[in-house]
């Protein structure tokens, strides 16, 4: 008994190593995607999300067929938010799996780290989610693409914001508040040169510069409260948003001034953390919505998500969509994901219906900046409880044409000359 | 300079101060009493966080039964590392050092353990009714959530202080940083006793973190953010001393708040800079007892 056990043991492993070939032979034609995501921490809820959101293309992609008879393969890996490891992670994956595409990350930190990987190896890198502008204008390199928007949109749809709310009901006094790091201070800077662009008059009482993720802001709410500035713009960054308001909400502060937060305000997390304590008439905007626009599109989206994964996605999960959709739209161009070359000229220019594009426009990539130009939209908090855990919503849209929020000529030859 | 504005940020400082003090006094109690170091404190910090998230908001519980119920999840879990874990490493030769790998590595697996458990989501649960709003002291708006947790504050110095002062247990604790051998010899167990601190240390963390939750988001990765400044209270205050990590926390609650105001550009530089001159001057921190001190 002992012995035949034994016997048909190594026929099978045997027969397993013989037709091992086989099998992988059958699925040979792959597009191998090496994708970079924090999973861990703080962050982490971006990453799991936007690797739901890949999942979620990848399945519906493979299930027509795949992509010019090309298979979608994923690699995930933690980048644990640190540059350094993320470009070993990045030339793992170029130099032993032989991936096709680098894809992903949430930090702009990170992304600033693998973009010099993927200049050097000429390996195409679809950036998802990191906002800095510097991505797409100082460190722009050509197998660098960036399927949403920087900072530089959000803040020129903010600008334009402002600007049409000053002729309605006139504010002077602004003051500032975001994370100490570039995240915090180009959003000021992008701001201030947005405003300054469009003409308008404005006095800047405060700035204010907390770590990120600060634990305590009662003496930054105070200070600001003595500024007394008709409009604090915020640029904080995940949870710090929620500590923050919750912390000056016992202050009054919403009362007494307009709470304006254009970048990453608007994001579905805040909504859901703070339920009915999230106050009314908070101007935010963010990168995705759940409830804007009221496409088809987007409604499926949002709909396959919540059915994929039992909540609602937070903004990245819809860039990370679209950009498996962007890489199968190329390689089905192209007829392969081998040819690097072929593959950046079938990027640049390349039309993309995204969930977030209201009717009648569709994104797509400028091929001189590999910048995606989308329309933004910036939304006020009002109640709405059809988004569960989330008691309130953005509602009353201002919607802006995204040829009006590309970085102008003298902002990119201002700061690619050095 | 407008005094009624000093006053104002006067108050948001000594406010800042007592939540960092509540978060340090655990590690105060472990660092500065038994010299066992935990790196994990945050950990418990954000256990007692989403422990008061699941009784408040998924269970329904009342604000301040849950209080009680995280510091006390927080403290059970705390002891059962320390019997499990950390005893093992007590008496080695470089054990200061296992300390703080291993109570690192537990940073790490709660961070995951937690993840597991509750998700990547930020979390965040409401002020307990009749605390949501504000009160006018002396033309000075305070919170009145913030007036509940200065009270805690202060109550948990001064039972501290009796406690660790005052009666037999206390002086135990005190004895294990000196001379774990000699207690022992004196017939005093020991090995419970560190447990026991322990406890009571990761049970403080723990209702910390609830106390703070309803002013900030609950996400994994809450704990590190708490231990650096927690760490700075402690040597600014000197091992050994409740009311010393409690100057030390007004310390670094004002320096903020003033800095904040004042050198807006350079606000988060000012905590180290005090830490610096401090330590420079004096080295063992603010108030050093003589007679803690091992030989």
């Amino acid at each position: 008994m002992r012995r035949s056990g034994w016997k048909i043991a190594m026929a099978l492993s045997l027969a397993a190593v013989l037709l091992f070939p086989l099998i992988s032979g059958a699925q040979e034609k792959v597009i191998k995607i090496g994708a970079l995501y924090p999973m861990t921490g703080r962050a982490g809820l971006y990453g799991l999300d936007s690797v739901a959101a890949m999942e979620m293309a990848i399945a519906e992609i493979n299930a027509k067929g795949g992509a010019a008879g090309y298979k979608l393969d994923a690699l995930y890996t933690d980048s644990k938010v640190k540059p350094d490891y993320a470009v070993h992670v990045a030339k793992r994956y170029i130099e032993e799996d032989k991936v096709n595409f680098l894809f992903g990350t949430v930090s702009s930190g990170v992304a600033l780290a693998v973009t010099e990987v993927s200049k050097q190896y000429k390996k195409i890198f679809i950036g998802t989610d990191a906002a800095a502008t510097e991505l797409t204008v100082d460190n722009l390199q050509p197998y660098y693409f960036r399927v949403s928007n920087d900072t530089f949109q959000s803040m020129a749809a903010g600008a334009l914001y402002l600007k049409g709310m000053q002729a309605k009901k006139p504010w002077k006094k602004i003051a500032f508040i975001g994370p100490d790091y570039a995240y915090g201070h180009s959003q000021w800077n992008e701001l201030r040169y947005n405003l300054d662009k469009l003409g308008v008059k404005y006095e800047v009482v405060g700035e204010h510069w907390p770590k990120l993720a600060q634990p305590d802001y009662t003496p930054f709410i105070t200070t600001i409260l003595n500024q007394k500035p008709d409009i604090l713009v915020a640029g904080f960054w995940g949870g710090d948003t929620v500590a923050f308001i919750k912390q000056a909400l016992p202050y009054g502060l919403f009362d007494k001034m307009l709470y304006f937060h254009p970048d990453a305000g608007g994001n579905y997390e805040l909504m859901s953390a703070m339920g009915d304590e999230l106050p009314n008439g908070l101007i935010l905007g963010a990168r995705h919505y759940n409830n804007w626009p009221e496409t088809e599109g987007n409604k499926a989206f949002v709909d396959d998500f919540h059915k994929h994964t039992g909540r609602y996605p937070s903004y990245c999960a819809e860039a990370a969509y679209e950009g498996i959709y962007a890489i199968a739209k190329a390689v089905e161009k192209v007829g392969n994901p081998d040819d690097t070359e072929a593959l950046v000229k079938a990027f640049e220019g390349m039309k993309l219906k995204m969930p977030e594009d209201p009717d009648g426009f569709t994104s797509y990539i400028d091929p001189a900046s590999h910048q995606i130009v989308q329309v933004q939209a910036i939304g006020v908090t009002e109640p709405n409880d059809k988004f569960p855990p989330a008691k309130k919503m953005l509602g009353q849209w201002k919607v802006f044409k995204a040829e009006d929020l590309m970085p102008p000529k003298d902002f990119i030859e201002a700061h690619t000359k050095k | 300079m407008d005094p009624q504005f000093l006053l104002i940020q006067a108050t948001s400082g000594f406010t800042m101060a007592m939540i960092l003090f509540l978060v340090a006094s655990g590690l105060t109690l472990l660092f500065g009493v038994v010299n066992v170091f935990n790196f994990a404190h945050g950990s418990f910090y954000m256990i007692g966080a989403y422990l008061a998230y699941t009784c408040v908001s998924v269970l329904g519980f009342n604000f301040w039964a849950s209080l009680v119920l995280a510091g006390l999840g927080a403290g059970v879990f705390g002891m059962l590392m320390e019997s499990i874990f950390l005893r093992r490493i007590y008496g080695r030769a470089e054990e200061a050092g296992f300390q703080i790998l291993l109570t690192y590595s537990f940073i790490l697996i709660i961070d995951d353990l937690v993840k597991l458990v509750w998700g990547t989501e930020y979390k965040s649960i409401s002020r307990p009714p009749g605390f949501s709003g504000a009160v006018e002291l002396f033309g000075v708006l305070v919170p009145t959530y913030n007036l509940a947790i200065i009270a805690l504050g202060l109550i948990v110095a001064v039972a501290a202080w009796l406690l660790l002062s005052r009666t037999r247990a206390g002086r135990i604790a005190r004895a294990t940083a000196i001379d774990r051998e000699m207690l022992s010899t004196l017939g005093v167990n020991v090995p419970l006793t560190l447990t026991v601190v322990f406890g009571v240390a990761t049970a403080l963390g723990g209702l910390a973190g609830a106390l703070a939750a309803p002013l900030r988001s609950v996400t994994p990765g809450a704990g590190i953010e708490v231990i650096i400044d927690s760490l700075i209270v402690v040597v600014l205050g000197g091992m050994g001393n409740f009311w010393g990590a409690f100057l030390g926390a007004i310390i670094l609650g004002e320096v903020n708040a003033f800095a904040v105001a004042f050198v807006a550009d350079w606000a988060s530089l000012f905590s180290f800079i005090v830490m610096i001159v401090v330590l420079i001057f004096k080295p063992q921190g603010l108030f050093s007892p003589a007679k803690v001190r091992k030989a």
